[in-house]
């Protein structure tokens, strides 16, 4: 594929996802804070949050299935996923995770149990998609090309 | 850059190179966080431990300028690190969460944190964090807390923790500044006291109000136990001692507030003489007087015994010691308006009558306190409130607007001294203003309002002198309020208010009353009211007014 192909590419996608609501502008804040003295910052963040969020999945997973469900452990996760999915712009984790706590507060395990699973589609997908950015880019480089600035007109 | 370099740069370039330490468990916050901080050219140090953050704190106070710190964090709650680095480290802390409920950040408030971020942080939101390191530096630097330049120092350090002692005392210096120019133009005096009284309302304020009636000695020396008392209050839970608290607002206030007019009369403890520029301070007898100052805002703690205190140094008696007088105060008014404005706070009860030809009404400061004789401050209040007046007085008139003192100020002073306690509040106001015979009855004169007696002196003491006035009228107690409130001045005589229950704080049960009921009126004003000696005084002496 033509480089210009492949960055054009990339930038359809990349609008596509800011359309779905999968990533919202604060992951634009993270791509203009990488720099030449910052040149994989975005793909070291959401690296780390992936690492985050793969924990406190699990540990949600482990929680909800106790007999007795202890909120109180619960909530504190949901809201650091919470945290981390709104700093990176994965918008639709992040909404998730709001819909998640507020069953907790009312300590409704059943309410729980389906918000962590939308939680966990949410988290795939975006995660996915990311991913797939992430290669794009990187054929992109390895054509000798550039990365496009996203543009912001949509 | 090197790091050195940076420093250097930092240092002639801020916010250019702020040194920032963040704190975030989640990783993924913390390195975005860091990332925007270091767009936005900031030295960036990161943990993700709480506990790590105390001990890199620790190991070294001076080695970053802010701290910005999650909320949530499973070491040790962002809460309690907020207050421990506030405590021992008196850094700006802004905290970081992705709770908006409006109770998280009232708690973030309440525990001392100069901001509240939302995650997700956005850079625009981080770009002007640097304020709160020139907010925190300009509070503690007025007060000479890094040169550590005597009181000031003190207060100052405690600035940012916003104790209200080490706040009032910042501002008593910053406002002795402010206030000196004031003091010397009446008319512009005003100004200033207004939108000061609203301040002061605010703990400082009150400070800052007492400056400036303190503008006399003796209103300095009022004030030192006012301010004290008030500090006291503020600081020690002073309360009890009704002088120290009034004065010590008073004395704050007076001295804080710019009343700086109070020329501490034996060069005042340190504090009210610094607020001094009062030079209309006079000091009336100085040595009561003095004493009454001492209790310089630095020593607010010290305050709190009014008495005790080195304030004392007039005649021993002059201290508040517990406001005796505050009833006298009344009296005294009549008879002193200037001496016992003055600020001899405790002066009144010494001086009696006597004083009042000796207390130059000019001074207006608080002819009270300059009544070396006396006035052993038995009330606190009293002095405060002459101070105020006097420092009016003094301000208008300063030297001669009042109309002599005499026996009307001399009588009052005594006699609020001799009512002492009962009256508390009241001597207060009642010195200010009626110390001239011709004070006596509403006549602002010579006290405080400066303006109103002789002039525009007392621009601001007009506030005060307004309660005055009202005690001229010999109500001392109900009148004051309703001429305060009809004063113009209001503002000011709210701030007096504060001076007077902080004055009045005191002792004297209808002092009290008195107070109460000025304070009430300033009870927003802040700190002083409630509870505070000096405030209590200081509605006292609306009343007495």
């Amino acid at each position: 594929m033509e480089l210009v192909q492949m960055q054009k590419s990339l930038q359809d996608y990349t609008k596509s996802l800011f359309l779905d609501g999968v990533l919202d502008s604060q992951f634009l804040q993270l791509q203009q804070l990488q720099d030449e003295s910052n040149p994989d910052f975005v793909s070291q963040v959401v690296t780390l949050f992936f690492q985050d969020s793969d924990r406190i999945l699990n540990d949600l997973s482990l929680s909800l299935d106790q007999q007795v469900v202890d909120f109180k452990k619960v909530d504190p996760h949901v809201h650091q996923l919470k945290g981390s999915s709104s700093s990176i712009g994965a918008q639709r984790v992040k909404n998730a995770c709001v819909v998640f706590r507020s069953f907790c507060e009312q300590q409704n395990v059943e309410g729980c149990h389906r918000c962590l699973q939308q939680v966990k589609q949410e988290y795939y997908l975006v995660k996915n998609r990311l991913e797939t950015l992430f290669k794009l880019e990187q054929q992109i480089v390895a054509s000798g090309g550039m990365i496009p600035a996203m543009e912001l007109g949509f | 850059m090197t790091v050195e370099q940076q420093d250097c740069v930092a240092l002639d370039q801020f916010p250019v190179g702020m040194r920032v330490l963040a704190v975030d468990d989640d990783q993924t916050c913390l390195r975005i966080l860091e990332s925007l901080l270091h767009r936005c050219q900031y030295h960036v140090t990161t943990t993700n431990q709480a506990q790590k953050a105390l001990e890199l704190l620790r190991e070294n106070k001076n080695k970053f300028d802010l701290v910005i710190s999650d909320v949530d964090m499973p070491d040790m709650d962002g809460f309690k690190l907020l207050e421990l680095v506030g405590l021992e480290m008196d850094l700006p802390v802004i905290m970081l969460s992705a709770h908006s409920d409006p109770k998280y950040v009232m708690k973030g408030v309440t525990h001392g944190a100069c901001d509240y971020l939302l995650k997700p942080v956005r850079i625009e939101e981080l770009k002007n964090i640097w304020q709160h390191v020139v907010r925190k530096n300009r509070g503690s630097n007025n007060g000479d807390k890094k040169d550590g330049s005597g009181n000031e120092g003190v207060a100052n350090s405690d600035q940012n923790n916003g104790r209200a002692n080490r706040k009032r005392k910042d501002q008593y210096n910053e406002d002795e500044d402010e206030e000196r120019d004031d003091n010397d133009d009446p008319s512009s005096q005003k100004k200033p006291r207004v939108v000061w009284t609203v301040e002061l309302h605010k703990k400082f304020k009150f400070r800052l109000y007492l400056k400036r009636i303190s503008g006399n000695q003796q209103a300095i020396m009022a004030n030192s136990d006012l301010h004290f008392l008030q500090m006291s209050n503020g600081l020690d839970g002073f309360h009890h001692r009704p002088i120290p608290v009034g004065s010590g607002q008073f004395h704050g206030g007076a001295a804080a507030a710019g009343m700086r007019p109070f020329p501490p009369n034996n060069g005042i403890l340190g504090r009210l003489n610094t607020p001094s520029g009062i030079g209309g301070v006079r000091n009336l007898s100085s040595p009561p007087s003095s004493g009454m100052f001492l209790q310089n805002p630095t020593d607010l703690g010290k305050f709190h015994h009014v008495s005790s205190l080195p304030l004392n140094h007039i005649d021993g008696g002059n201290i508040l010691q517990g406001l005796p007088i505050p009833l006298e105060f009344d009296q005294l008014q009549t008879n002193n308006n200037k001496s016992i404005i003055a600020g001899n706070s405790m002066a009144f009860p010494s001086f009696p009558t006597s004083q009042q030809s000796s207390l130059p009404n000019n001074n207006n400061l608080l002819v009270l306190e300059g009544h070396p004789q006396a006035s052993p401050s038995a009330f606190p209040g009293h002095q405060i409130n002459k101070r105020l007046e006097h420092w009016s007085n003094a301000v208008s008139s300063s030297s001669s607007t009042l109309p002599p003192p005499g026996q009307n100020s001399n009588s009052l002073i005594s006699h609020q001294f001799d009512a002492s306690s009962s009256n508390y509040s009241i001597p207060f106001c009642d010195s200010t203003i009626p110390l001239n015979p011709a004070l006596d009855h509403t006549n602002p004169r010579a006290f405080y309002r400066a303006t109103d007696l002789d002039s525009n002196a007392n621009v601001q003491p007009g506030v005060y002198y307004d309660s005055l006035q009202m005690r001229q009228s010999g109500n001392y107690g109900p009148t004051t309020d309703a001429m305060l409130s009809s004063n113009p001045k209001e503002g000011f005589t709210v701030g007096q208010q504060k001076l007077q229950s902080g004055f009045m704080g005191g002792e004297a049960g209808s002092l009290d009353d008195i107070v109460n009921s000025t304070m009430k009126q300033e009870q927003s004003q802040g700190d002083l009211s409630e509870g505070d000696l000096g405030y209590g005084g200081f509605s006292s002496l609306r009343t007495c007014i």
